[in-house]
């Protein structure tokens, strides 16, 4: 084993990449989650959507790596309902070249959209690269970017810290448990799901914020893409809300008995230790 | 009765807790249970699978598996999968098991319920219940379609079962079919410290300027190690030099979240509230009982920290050891 | 036409046509950059500004022993140039004066004219002890300064030596010319002839002239370039001072830079700012980034921002934009753009009204918008102000919880009130702003004044992104909190916080808010002297004032709030050495309290040990992000267990049952 820091990290000598970026729009993280009247999905009511964290670092790396290498292009796609297009407006405002919607209904599961995703990249002429995020904010399930490298033929690393691009492999730093690393070598073209940390997310600039709202984002049905109901593998239901958190417990006593209770209590009532 | 197939995870030569809860939560409810154990020269690991419940072993060597890799173990796990006809298939939400189950849901064209915090068993199905909106809701998975249902859980959510030493399981040898594999470990590297990093640690313990100077520090230092958890500190602390920049929990610094925040000597200035209110369980040690971070914390002791973290220490080192 | 005719045309011709054409280069460069600014409004106000500043001094004499010695030079100078003119009309038509005017009057101006050149020359040599001697910090090393004071004092030891001689031969007007006079006596004892005398009178009318002469040929490369932009500058000024920033118009789609990236996106304005600097120092004598060892100096600014003009001299006067420099230089670095809390005090303190903020702004506005370049902590807060309406990361939903169990209302509940309490971010999230609030609106209820607040529907009013540069994400919060202001028909506002309260009062207006709004030290200081709220509790306390910056110098606030704590029964007020419009900042404006601050001293520091020595045991403030600062100040010198750190509000209402 040595030390990680000896590796070259950075964007090799390649030219006219076509880059995917595959993004969710979530929930802001700030957001009351309220139940719908049936308990089987959430009320959307006054919900303020975001690109899900991951996907911006996602994003971020495919614009770096554009930026390094003329000629290239960012393509950035999302499969979801109508509401998403604001999140892949976004995404062509911190410089994203073209973006693609695949439409789909409001309760499709992770199944249904790696499959539109995967559908959508094999109707693209030339596909070198895909980012992802890690997992998304508001599933946290972290299938979305291997179900899609599989439908997609494609190999794909996960929780990736840093990447070294050359023309025809990439190198990734993976993070796994105990604050080690996997360095794994694959072919192109890959699917890459972007750790936190892997760079950090540019903010938009006003006039790329005015380009974006009048760029043209792809409209593709779910049929276009070869996607039926009958992809759909999971259904949530029955959400239940966390019991109200309790007004805190001072533990009073002298310290030795003190360390003892609370000791205790967040083993036998918490379940933390 | 369900025939569960639950894939083991092991490292360095040593099977994981999280394995034997999955056996253990299968064979207590009567499952057919089955374990697929990947790698190289493990041969040995598979007596204890027996003792957790596991009736059966496929074990599947190949120098290819030596070290894990999520095309192999893909291949691999769906091969047997398919071949043994299952009608449950599990591993644990570790770094390991995310990363290849939902490559095996694909190939085998079935849903995946990941991180359940909830798992339970009703004749030939699985009834999992796992969280969303970061924990805000959870939410039971149906499955459609026919096929395994898979799921991957959460280390820690079913117990630790009891081995029994008289149980025992069949081993099958299976030579498995790696494929063209396209991806290659190259290696393994150890991070900079032991500990993990502040913001994807399940524990973080945290100072504030009460410390008084990065020598004393090391009194958290001490009880982290014991729990495996991360070291954070308060704005006024890196502003005041005893830790660094990358250490520092709040708004400015990084956003926590983990199972446990412990914040030692800090009163709770918004600045800091931000970066980690929404950590599942706060404990404040502070000796200020007006501190407004006893409005966040769910347990808080007004105690002067420098006598209380040592004590703490010597508690939480006894329950490591049980 | 007599030789001296002929000599004096060529001299004078050549030093005021160099001179003319050096300043003709001047006003194209001014004329050059592409910057708007409408400056002719208030024509009545700007006559009266420049008559109380330029003519009588006003400005420049807040400082009285520099100001006085000033004053003298400036008014002594009118006086001289009278006699000046004089001589030059004498040495081209023979014989020409201005003894018309009768023996009397000119007794009189000539009395005027020879105390004055004493007295400047006695200026002068003040102001050589001043820069030489003494040295204070803000006047730095100038050889441009040491050749005007020598051009200055030469000069008037030129005009005495010359009335002297002249005196000598022509003792007409001895008695109205105490000074020359004298000088002429001495002059006497050498003994020369008439003619001798007459001839040196006449050399020293020379050179007096060739000195003045001189002078006109070098004030456009000087700092002396201010005798012709002070004044101009001053009348130009920003009126009133109660200012807001001025908002970019981003539907005109013609406009495609937002901001100034290059010293020609500043305007005319700009220019004549950097012509008027006399590089007096005053600004920087009060920055709070100065002097806490940040690279900003409010000086160094002006003068780095010229020197950028006239590095692209020839390409602005060529028009070849695309060609000027970046005004992010290695003078002028980002971190001097960053280190600006927006307090004012260089203005305040300018004597020819330089303003020096709005460049800086302007420069954080392409900064930001444009090139996406600012401190990485403030991305977040940009992204919580997008999705959640407040810098800080709390979700919207929650901002009306610090009213549980006080019984507010909302506007939504009840919009039929006397006034609308906005909250602002402070209040609504910050655990101990949140008492502050509960405070003034329990003095609210106590005084009988019926209010409502708007709950979750209040936004924040924008200070933070605007401060900080980003113009664009301001507007949206602005435009929709004054669509909701509009909803409800409110037509009087009451806060307790001065950015929220200067933003809405003063740059609101913009987007089509026109609020009647006020600020609680005003609105307590009116309920306190019309008899609602008595305060009867003594604190029997030393407690010393922190005037903010966005209520004191921005707003021109300073007495009500001291009313409102005099009022308390008891209370003992001890000024700060730093008050009123010299107030030092606490550091948190300008965006900074979203801000690392990783270079130098704490300027919260600073500021607190400035309170703790007036040995104090409250200190007193009106602020949200003053008290944050000034209390973690506190903490930091050890001092939570004898100073305390406390809003108005909260002490008047601790005081009235």
């Amino acid at each position: 084993m040595h030390d990680a820091s000896e590796v070259q990290w950075g964007f090799g000598d390649i030219t006219k990449m076509n880059i995917y970026v595959c993004i969710k729009q979530v929930p802001d993280t700030e957001t009351k989650v309220k139940l719908s009247s049936d308990n089987n999905s959430i009320d959307t009511a006054g919900i303020k959507w975001i690109i899900s964290s991951y996907d911006e670092f996602a994003i971020e790396e495919a614009l770096r790596l554009k930026e390094k290498n003329a000629g290239s292009t960012v393509t950035v796609l999302s499969a979801g309902p109508a509401r998403v297009v604001e999140a892949i407006r976004t995404a062509l405002a911190m410089g994203a070249d073209n973006g693609i919607h695949v439409e789909l209904p409001e309760t499709a599961d992770n199944n249904m959209a790696a499959k539109a995703l995967a559908g959508a990249l094999k109707k693209e002429a030339k596909v070198d690269l895909i980012f992802t995020g890690k997992e998304a904010l508001d599933d946290g399930a972290a299938q979305v970017s291997q179900l899609t490298a599989e439908y997609f033929g494609v190999p794909v690393v996960t929780v990736v810290l840093n990447a070294e691009y050359g023309a025809a492999s990439v190198k990734c730093k993976r993070e796994i448990e105990g604050g080690a690393f996997e360095m794994i070598e694959t072919p192109l073209p890959c699917l890459i799901a972007a750790q936190k940390g892997m760079n950090e997310p540019r903010y938009a600039s006003l006039p790329n914020i005015m380009k974006a709202k009048k760029k043209e984002v792809k409209a593709l049905k779910a049929a276009d893409v070869g996607v039926s109901d009958a992809d759909q593998k999971i259904r949530y239901k029955n959400f239940q809300l966390p019991p109200p958190k309790q007004a805190g417990k001072k533990i009073a006593g002298e310290p030795a008995a003190q360390a003892k209770e609370l000791v205790r209590l967040l083993h036998e009532e918490a379940k933390v230790v | 009765m369900a025939k569960v197939f639950v894939v083991v995870e092991h490292r360095d030569g040593r099977l994981k807790k999280s394995t034997f809860e999955l056996l253990g939560a299968s064979a207590a409810a009567g499952n057919e249970t089955h374990a697929i154990l990947l790698g190289d020269g493990v041969a040995d690991l598979a007596k204890e699978l027996g003792q957790y419940g596991a009736s059966k072993v496929h074990l599947a060597q190949n120098p290819g598996l030596k070290l894990y890799t999520a095309e192999a173990y893909a291949k691999v796990v769906s091969d047997i999968v398919k071949a043994g006809g299952a009608d449950v298939v599990l591993a644990s939400h570790s770094p390991t098991g995310r990363d290849f189950m939902p490559r095996v849901a694909a190939r085998l064209n079935v849903g995946l319920a990941s991180d359940c915090t909830q798992l339970a068993f009703e004749g030939t199905k699985i009834k999992a219940r796992r969280p969303v909106y970061a924990g805000k809701a959870t939410v039971e998975v149906e499955f459609l379609g026919a096929g395994p249902q898979c799921a991957t859980v959460r280390p820690n959510a079913l117990g630790a079962p009891k081995a029994d030493a008289s149980k025992n399981a069949e081993v099958v040898n299976v030579t498995p079919d790696l494929g063209a594999l396209k991806t290659k470990v190259v290696e393994v590297v150890q991070g900079a410290s032991g500990r993990p990093d502040v913001t994807e640690a399940s524990i973080v313990v945290s100072g504030g300027r009460s410390l008084k100077n990065a020598e004393n520090f090391k009194l958290l230092e001490e009880m982290a190690d014991v729990l495996g958890a991360a070291v954070g500190a308060s704005r006024a602390a890196v502003d005041a030099g005893f830790r660094p920049h990358r250490d520092q929990v709040g708004q400015t610094g990084k956003v926590v979240s983990p199972a446990l925040y412990i914040a030692c000597g800090i009163s709770g200035a918004i600045q800091h509230l931000a970066g980690m209110r929404t950590s599942k369980v706060i404990v404040a040690i502070n000796t200020d009982p007006e501190a407004p971070i006893f409005q966040v914390a769910d347990y808080g002791v007004v105690c002067d920290l420098f006598t209380l973290v040592p004590l703490l220490k010597e508690e939480f080192k006894k329950i490591k050891e049980h | 036409m007599t030789w001296q005719t002929f000599a004096f045309l060529i001299v004078a011709g050549s030093a005021f046509g160099y001179s003319g054409y050096r300043f003709s280069i001047l006003v194209k460069l001014m004329k050059a950059s592409q910057g708007k600014s409408n400056r002719w409004d208030h024509i009545s106000d700007r006559i009266q500004t420049t008559i109380a500043n330029v003519l009588g001094q006003r400005a420049v004499l807040r400082k009285k022993s520099a100001g006085i010695m000033h004053a003298t030079i400036f008014w002594g100078f009118l006086i001289i140039t009278v006699g000046t003119t004089e001589q030059f009309l004498s040495t081209l038509y023979q014989g020409a004066n201005f003894e018309f005017i009768g023996h009397t009057a000119y007794s009189a101006l000539a009395m005027a004219q020879d105390l004055m050149t004493a007295a400047v020359l006695t200026a002068v040599l003040y102001a050589c002890y001043r820069r030489f001697v003494v040295r204070p910090e803000g006047l730095g090393k100038s050889r441009d300064a040491t050749i005007v004071l020598m051009l200055t004092g030469s000069l008037m030891a030129a005009i005495l030596l010359m009335n002297g001689f002249h005196l000598l031969a022509n003792p007409e007007y001895a008695s109205a010319m105490p000074v020359s006079n004298m000088i002429s006596g001495l002059l006497g004892q050498l003994g020369f002839s008439v003619d001798t005398n007459a001839n040196l009178g006449t050399t020293f009318k020379w050179i007096h002239m060739l000195i003045v002469l001189g002078f006109a040929a070098y004030i456009p490369s000087s700092k002396h370039l201010h005798i012709l932009a002070a004044g101009p500058n001053t009348f130009l000024r920003t009126l009133p001072r109660e200012k807001g920033m001025k908002p970019i118009n981003f539907e005109d789609e013609k406009v495609t830079q937002y901001g100034t990236a290059k010293i020609s996106d500043l305007s005319w304005k700009d220019t004549l700012d950097y012509y008027s600097c006399t590089e007096c120092g005053r600004c920087q004598d009060l920055c709070p980034a100065y002097n806490t060892q940040k690279p900003l100096t409010p000086k160094a600014l002006i003068l780095d921002l010229k020197e950028n003009l006239y590095r692209n001299k020839e390409k602005l006067l060529a028009g070849k934009y695309d060609e000027i420099s970046h005004v992010i230089d290695e003078n002028v670095t980002e971190d001097v753009i960053w280190a600006c809390t927006s307090c004012r005090a260089c203005e305040i303190a300018c004597p020819v009204f330089i303003e020096h903020t709005d460049k800086i702004y302007d420069i954080r506005r392409n900064l930001v918008m444009m090139e996406s370049k600012f401190p990485a902590e403030v991305q977040t807060v940009f992204k919580n102000m997008e999705t959640n309406a407040t810098p800080w990361a709390f979700s919207s939903a929650d901002r009306a919880n610090w009213t549980e169990g006080q019984s507010i209302k909302t506007m939504a509940q009840d919009s039929n009130v006397d006034v609308l309490l906005w909250v602002g971010c402070a209040g609504s999230y910050d655990d101990r702003n949140k008492k502050v609030l509960s405070a003034f609106a329990s003095l609210l209820k106590k005084a009988e004044i019926k209010f409502s607040i708007l709950g979750t529907e209040e936004q924040c009013t924008g200070d933070p992104a605007r401060r900080i540069g980003n113009e664009y994400l301001y507007q949206t919060l602005a435009k929709a909190n004054i669509e909701t202001l509009n909803r409800y028909n409110v037509k009087k506002i009451v806060t307790a916080c001065p950015h929220c309260f200067n933003t809405i009062k003063n740059e609101y207006k913009d987007f089509g808010g026109n609020y009647e709004v006020y600020h609680h030290s005003q609105f307590l200081a009116k309920l306190i002297s019309e008899g609602k709220i008595k305060p009867t509790k003594s604190l029997d306390e030393t407690v010393t004032f922190h005037d903010s910056c966005y209520l004191g110098r921005w707003n021109n606030i300073y007495d009500q709030p001291r009313a409102v704590l005099n009022s308390l029964p008891s209370i003992r007020m001890v000024e700060m050495k730093n008050n009123h419009d010299q107030s030092m900042c606490c550091g948190a404006g300008g965006g900074r309290m979203w801000m690392e601050e990783k270079i130098g001293k704490r300027v919260n520091v600073t500021r607190t040990e400035q309170a703790l020595d007036t040995k104090a045991g409250i200190v007193a403030s009106s602020c949200p992000f003053c008290m944050t600062m000034l209390g973690d100040g506190v903490k930091t010198k050890d001092m939570t267990d004898k100073v305390k750190v406390m809003d108005i509000a909260e002490l008047i209402d601790q005081a009235t049952p």
